[in-house]
């Protein structure tokens, strides 16, 4: 018994995917997918396919957990039985619900719940298919479809995980990295208040590393940033150049 | 299914009855017209099949999932052909998470059985070892979208998905069960199609729109398959159908149904 | 000449540094003024604030809305105004002091599906808001098209001193009543509503574009005239 391990990665630097090690894989985003939802987006990252959708805010049910002061903020992170490789029985699973709670508190942060007394805010990210890292690329949808639904927010939420195979610190793990590596790191924060949201960690990093991967998870969540914005612009300016200033000279009424 | 959990306007109430009485919809479309349907498929490539179908603003995704099962203990020759289907609670603002209500649970039987009774799919074919192994086809569908009429949306999505799926050809060695690698398409023998009409005011509409299910006294879904015979029924909602309506029904049923037939095969290229 | 400077902004987004005053929508930074919505960012003088581009309907007093009367309960009419929050229309507002549900039926007056032009007369911390029927246009509505618009486009739609919705409602000969929620309701010739739910969904499309007023006035036919002087929001 006993097979050899595959390499993860070549003596180039090469993934087995092509990318090196701080490479993204192919992401798109698009705002506005879910006709019925206060605010939505779709993420494509790798073969991650994932819906999220923004209900709120809204009356709050059950009403006697209702918060005086602030918004209650639920989150609903599911896979679709179809999403992974073996069919995934629909009802939600602990690791399902765990990962519903680190989402809810990666976006919490960035959202002004006490804006919006006595009600409720609903998050649902929907995984339609799975490949490493859906829950940095659900908290990146979620971000959007937030801003999409107008909840007053101080800055977006993006997320990109990193990890670690065959002894290097690398960018963004898909789906068999995930696996057969040795360290994952999903990570996500508000990009302009530089405040890190989410983190979780499995394997075994060195300090060193451990430094690495978190410069290496803000390179790339600046990257993922970008193009959270270019979405956003698309859907509400119909993809205008994002910094237009149009100054009108005015006579006093 | 909360097809009457939200109040109509009376305003647009009247409005969608004195246009149907007139032969029109709200929505410009005659009584027996169907919303644009667009059908797509292999959208997950991970799942064995797939297909996003959008009717007017419902929209569905249905993934297949092929693996080896164990056979009913009455049917141990016979492959697992299982259909369900979720409301997403994303789909509609009415809707909260939960395990699913009676309608989302007829929703997923009624289909089921249009695709099962039809025969569409030879489950007898589907057979690796009689008594230990069958191939077992799981399709899951989630309403994405809701806008009336997920019946025909989500029977139209399971459809265009098993047609487009590719199983993997297993072989015995010894007991074991073992993947070739060879990928198939499943036996597929029907094209079911479901078509659902509603009373409304005792007039008959075809696909309904959430708010004219909001109206409506009852619907009747009727499947047909290929040889124009009617395979599955379901009346639903707590109004009623004179018979003559039900025959109607059926009349639209097998000649729309030929048509949108006509539309799963050049989507699918089946 | 006063100086309008616009920018499209996501949250997050720095507006403009330097000593200025936060307004809707716009928090202050150390020395820069960060957008909190998606929406057109404006600079007049010393004021940024931020008109959002989306977002829900948060009730204000005096505000004028479209309920849809949903719930019938003892003592009033709970009222859906597209909003998280209920609307409530006391009975004692519709058949006065002397209101008590053993003597009067409520249903007489107004009844589940019934649609409401009211006025939000209240709206106080940790209750719902408050709706009254008392005004001028105020009541229940008979009947019309109801059109959707986002809330936070209803400024844009209504126009400086209504210079918007006047033009509209003029060139095809409607009544038209609208609502802060983002409900509006058209009533008249067939012809000339299907024309102003394609003015309103111009509007809702493109109410981030400066000319505006002149694609409206083009597709209604209107004469292309400059709108009144100020800020285009309508506010």
């Amino acid at each position: 018994m006993g097979e050899a391990k595959r390499r993860l990665i070549d003596d180039n630097g090469i993934r087995l995917d092509g990318r090196r090690w701080d490479e993204l894989r192919p992401l798109r985003m698009e705002v506005g997918v879910v006709k019925n939802a206060d605010g939505s987006a779709l993420i494509e990252w790798g073969k991650n396919k994932i819906i999220a959708a923004v209900y709120g805010p809204k009356e709050m049910h059950p009403k006697h957990l209702e918060l005086a002061d602030r918004a209650f903020l639920k989150c609903r992170y599911h896979m679709a039985p179809f999403s992974v490789d073996e069919r995934k029985n629909p009802a939600p699973s602990r690791r399902e619900i765990e990962i519903s709670k680190v989402i809810r508190e990666a976006l919490q942060p960035a959202l002004f719940l006490e804006d919006y007394p006595r009600t409720a805010i609903q998050i649902y990210v929907e995984v339609l298919q799975s490949d490493g890292g859906s829950r940095v690329a659900g908290v990146t949808a979620s971000a959007l479809a937030l801003a999409d639904a107008g909840i007053n927010m101080r800055d977006l939420v993006v997320g990109c995980a990193v990890g670690k195979v065959d002894g290097k610190v690398v960018l963004d793990l898909n789906d068999a990295e995930d696996k057969e590596g040795s360290g994952d790191m999903p990570f996500t924060f508000m990009p302009n208040l530089n405040q890190v949201t989410l983190l979780q960690m499995d394997g075994l990093f060195t300090h060193d590393e451990f430094k690495q991967a978190i410069d290496l998870a803000k390179t790339g969540g600046m990257k993922v940033y970008s193009m959270q914005r270019d979405a956003l612009m698309k859907r509400y300016f119909s993809g205008a150049s994002p910094e237009m200033a149009a100054t009108s000279a005015e006579m006093e009424a | 299914m909360p097809s009457k959990s939200f109040v109509v306007e009376t305003i647009k109430r009247n409005q969608i009855v004195e246009s149907i009485s007139k032969g029109r919809r709200l929505d410009g479309r005659a009584l027996d017209q169907l919303r644009p349907l667009e059908i797509k498929t292999h959208v997950i490539e991970k799942a064995n099949g797939s297909a996003m179908v959008t009717l007017g603003n419902t929209q569905v995704l249905a993934g297949v999932k092929i693996d080896k099962g164990v056979p009913f203990p009455d049917t141990p020759d016979k492959g697992l052909l299982i259909v369900g289907a979720e409301v997403l609670p994303m789909a509609a603002a009415y809707l909260e998470a939960g395990p699913p209500d009676e309608g989302a649970i007829e929703l997923a039987r009624v289909v089921d059985r249009g695709v099962r009774e039809s025969e569409m799919i030879d489950v007898s074919s589907l057979c690796i070892k009689p008594g230990k192994w069958v191939y077992s086809v799981f399709v899951d569908v989630n309403i994405l979208n809701v806008d009336g009429n997920l019946f025909d949306a989500t029977s139209y999505s399971v459809v265009a998905a098993l047609l487009t799926a590719k199983m993997p050809k297993f072989v015995l060695d010894g007991d074991v069960v073992k993947d070739t690698g060879e990928r198939l398409p499943l036996p597929v023998h029907k094209i079911p199609v479901s078509v659902t009409i509603a009373n409304i005011n005792n007039t008959l509409v075809l696909d309904p729109t959430e708010e004219e299910e909001a109206v409506m006294d009852a619907r009747i879904t009727l499947d047909t398959e290929d040889g124009g015979n009617i395979c599955a029924g379901q009346k639903g909602e707590p109004g009623s159908f004179t018979p003559e309506q039900i025959l109607t029904a059926a009349e639209w049923s097998i000649a729309k149904g030929r048509e949108i037939r006509q539309k799963i095969k050049e989507a699918t290229g089946a | 000449m006063v100086e309008i400077t616009r920018k499209q902004v996501i949250p997050g987004d720095v507006i403009v540094t330097g000593d200025f005053r936060p307004g809707m929508f716009v928090e202050r930074r150390g020395n820069s003024m960060v957008a909190l919505r998606v929406g057109l960012a404006e600079v007049v003088r010393n004021d940024v604030k931020v008109i959002p581009l989306s977002g829900a309907y948060i009730p204000r007093v005096e505000d004028q809305v479209v309920g849809k009367i949903v719930n019938l309960t003892g003592y009033g009419w709970e009222a859906d105004i597209n909003s998280c929050f209920v609307g409530y229309l006391p009975g004692q507002f519709v058949f006065g002091r002397d209101f008590s549900p053993a003597t009067h039926d409520l249903t007489q007056r107004f009844n589940v599906g019934d649609l409401l032009l009211a006025k939000i007369e209240a709206f106080e911390r940790g209750k719902d808001p408050q709706l009254s029927i008392r005004g001028p246009g105020l009541g229940k509505i008979p009947d019309g098209k109801i059109v959707k618009i986002s809330p936070m486009k209803v400024p844009r739609l209504i126009g400086r001193k209504g210079y918007m919705i006047n033009m509209i409602a003029e060139t095809t000969a409607l009544e038209i009543k609208v609502g802060q929620n983002g409900l509006v309701v058209l009533d008249g010739p067939p012809e000339g509503v299907a024309k102003a739910a394609q003015a309103i969904e111009l509007i809702q499309q493109e109410a981030h574009m400066a000319d505006l007023t002149t694609k409206v006035q083009q597709l209604l036919g209107a004469p292309v005239q400059p709108a009144p002087t100020g800020s285009d929001s309508g506010e």
